[in-house]
């Protein structure tokens, strides 16, 4: 079969698709299915002014909020919850105003993704009607109305034109340069396949203009058109397929490993505090060559003891705390 | 033998929890106290309860307590994992299929309308505290009636939020439709350290409606930033003790949140 070979290694991938003031969109739940190696990259290569989205953010976009990356976050919720309730980087660059954010609710988050990947210009909701989010913009107007990368406003209250006793809130659809999606398998030629839950990924995959896929298997495109049916991703939509065996540590990964509680505990700490931070950026993202030391780091024991138990699908009586 | 005495605080709330859930309905679950109490009513009272997750995860039997509602651990013995997207349509078609009709919410600020803040204390732009966001609590604001879970302390039960971060009643009677959201969902309950509150059907206005034993209505009252009839409270009837040796053994054998 002649296919374009799409693997490359972390360093070129990132190189050539995330650029300074890119819209980067990160998959995964707060702990779940995050593509930590690939953020750890962005931030040892200095990107930086990014206009940030995830699904439910966790420690992914913290890190890239403390480490200077971002410029303007656009997010629901993030916290690696259970470990941190509010992550601690965002909470403090919000606070001391360091970055711009703004709120969605999580339904209008993944709805915007699914009518980005669908081509539509915005989607029509009664989310957010009668709060806040309405009425209170983090982006502040005439950002909106000056930078091309963002719409012109976030949102208008409109009535519909086919029921106008009906109120909607009209919301535009993001302009996603890259997405990077932390998946189970996936082939040389950019069929991918997630296992477990989905969450919005199959969209964010989509709604890019470019997309980078990390996973934990490469697999001979022959063994996933076996079953064409299991892959959500075609091999049309990804650029770049990044071979990255644990890459979402220290964030879940079904079928594969349970997430690395002790870690985001002590994320938990280090997050905190300005110097601890920059430590753990020192010694976790600057002072690692590339992913295999980061995986000896971490230590074969460790990463054996996170291995999820079949039929369990996670491991029974983690420690946790 | 265990005495009354030894049923504690949060073993109560469970319990409040507990009696929100009906057999055979779905329920909007977040982690926490409310998966505990739903997990405890589908142990007891509920066995058919179905609990639905933000994340696309539904009808999950978890086996210990998740961390998150993305945790795999909510995923075990699943009906489906559906994409989130899908998730939404359940809600905004809630009105056609009288599925789903409740979700679980919490705050950092509520007013006398329900209406919650989860995302920021003080001026939004320079927030003295800022917390997650909305998440999924919006969504569920919008399109289910809501148990809302608190700490009852004066300075979160006050009489204007500082964010809307979910809408509750808006001012009370008739604020919803007039917002564009659906009017006949809005704040059921509210359950605190002390007791549950519930919301006066014509004036939508908060009351107190039980209180849990070893709490008095004014302390009650003293907590609370603004006027609460207490009128109509009634002390909160704890169930035998053999609830108690269930809710321990078979729901969070862990100990991790009761």
């Amino acid at each position: 079969m002649d296919s374009k070979n799409k693997v490359m290694t972390l360093e070129e991938a990132i190189k050539e698709f995330v650029h300074d003031g890119d819209w980067v969109a990160l998959s995964g739940f707060v702990t779940n299915r995050k593509p930590y190696a690939a953020v750890r990259e962005i931030i040892k290569q200095g990107r930086k002014d990014l206009y940030l989205e995830s699904g439910p953010g966790g420690g992914d976009v913290d890190m890239l909020i403390g480490a200077g990356c971002v410029k303007v976050l656009l997010n629901s919720y993030t916290a690696n919850s259970g470990f941190s309730q509010v992550c601690r980087r965002f909470r403090k660059y919000v606070e001391e105003g360091k970055i711009l954010m703004e709120d969605y609710s999580l339904d209008v988050h993944t709805l915007l993704y699914h009518a980005a990947a669908l081509g539509l210009p915005y989607i029509a909701v009664k989310n957010m009607l009668g709060s806040d989010l309405v009425s209170k913009w983090g982006i502040p107007e005439e950002v909106y109305a000056n930078d091309p990368k963002l719409p012109s406003q976030k949102l208008i209250i409109e009535r519909n034109p086919f029921n106008p006793d009906e109120q909607l809130c009209l919301v535009p659809t993001p302009k996603i340069d890259i997405s990077i999606v932390h998946v189970q398998k996936a082939a040389q030629d950019g069929t991918a396949r997630i296992e477990g839950p989905q969450f919005g990924d199959i969209d964010l995959a989509m709604a890019a203009k470019n997309c980078i896929i990390t996973c934990e298997e490469i697999v001979h495109h022959d063994e996933l058109r076996r079953e064409p049916w299991q892959n959500q991703i075609p091999n049309i939509v990804p650029d770049a397929v990044v071979h990255l065996p644990y890459g979402a540590h220290p964030a879940q990964c079904a079928n594969h490993y349970d997430y690395d509680g002790l870690f985001l505990r002590m994320y938990d700490k280090v997050s905190g505090d300005d110097k601890l931070f920059q430590e753990y950026l020192d010694e976790w993202v600057f002072g690692i060559k590339d992913h295999c030391e980061y995986l000896n780091k971490i230590g074969t024991n460790r990463l054996m003891s996170l291995r999820v138990q079949p039929g369990y699908g996670y491991v029974p009586g983690l420690k946790r705390r | 033998m265990r005495s009354m005495a030894e049923w504690t605080t949060r073993q109560m709330m469970v319990t409040a929890i507990a009696r929100q859930i009906e057999d055979h309905k779905a329920y909007v679950i977040g982690t926490g106290l409310p998966l505990i109490g739903a997990t405890f009513a589908k142990k007891t009272t509920a066995p058919n309860a179905i609990l639905i997750f933000e994340s696309g995860m539904i009808d999950g039997d978890p086996q210990e307590v998740p961390t998150s509602v993305s945790d795999l651990r909510i995923s075990y013995h699943s009906s489906a994992l559906i994409p989130q997207y899908r998730y939404f349509g359940f809600k905004s078609n809630a009105h056609k299929k009288d599925i789903i009709t409740t979700g679980f919410l919490g705050g950092a600020q509520i007013d006398p309308y329900g209406n919650l803040n989860s995302t920021a204390i003080g001026d939004y732009d320079r927030p003295k505290t800022r917390f997650t966001g909305s998440g999924g609590a919006n969504g569920i604001a919008t399109y289910f009636n809501t148990i809302i879970m608190m700490q009852h302390q004066k300075r979160r039960f006050c009489e204007k939020v500082d964010y809307v971060t979910s809408p509750g009643w808006i001012d009370g009677n008739n604020g919803r439709a007039r917002m564009g959201l659906p009017a006949d969902r809005g704040p059921h309950a509210v359950i605190t350290e002390l007791g549950v509150m519930r919301f006066d059907k014509e004036s939508k206005r908060m009351y107190l409606s039980e209180y849990f034993p070893g709490v008095t209505p004014r302390q009650i009252q003293d907590n609370t930033g603004f006027v609460l009839d207490v009128s109509r409270a009634e002390q909160f009837h704890l169930p035998g003790l053999e609830m108690l040796e269930i809710m321990i053994s078979k729901v969070d054998p862990q100990r991790l949140m009761i």
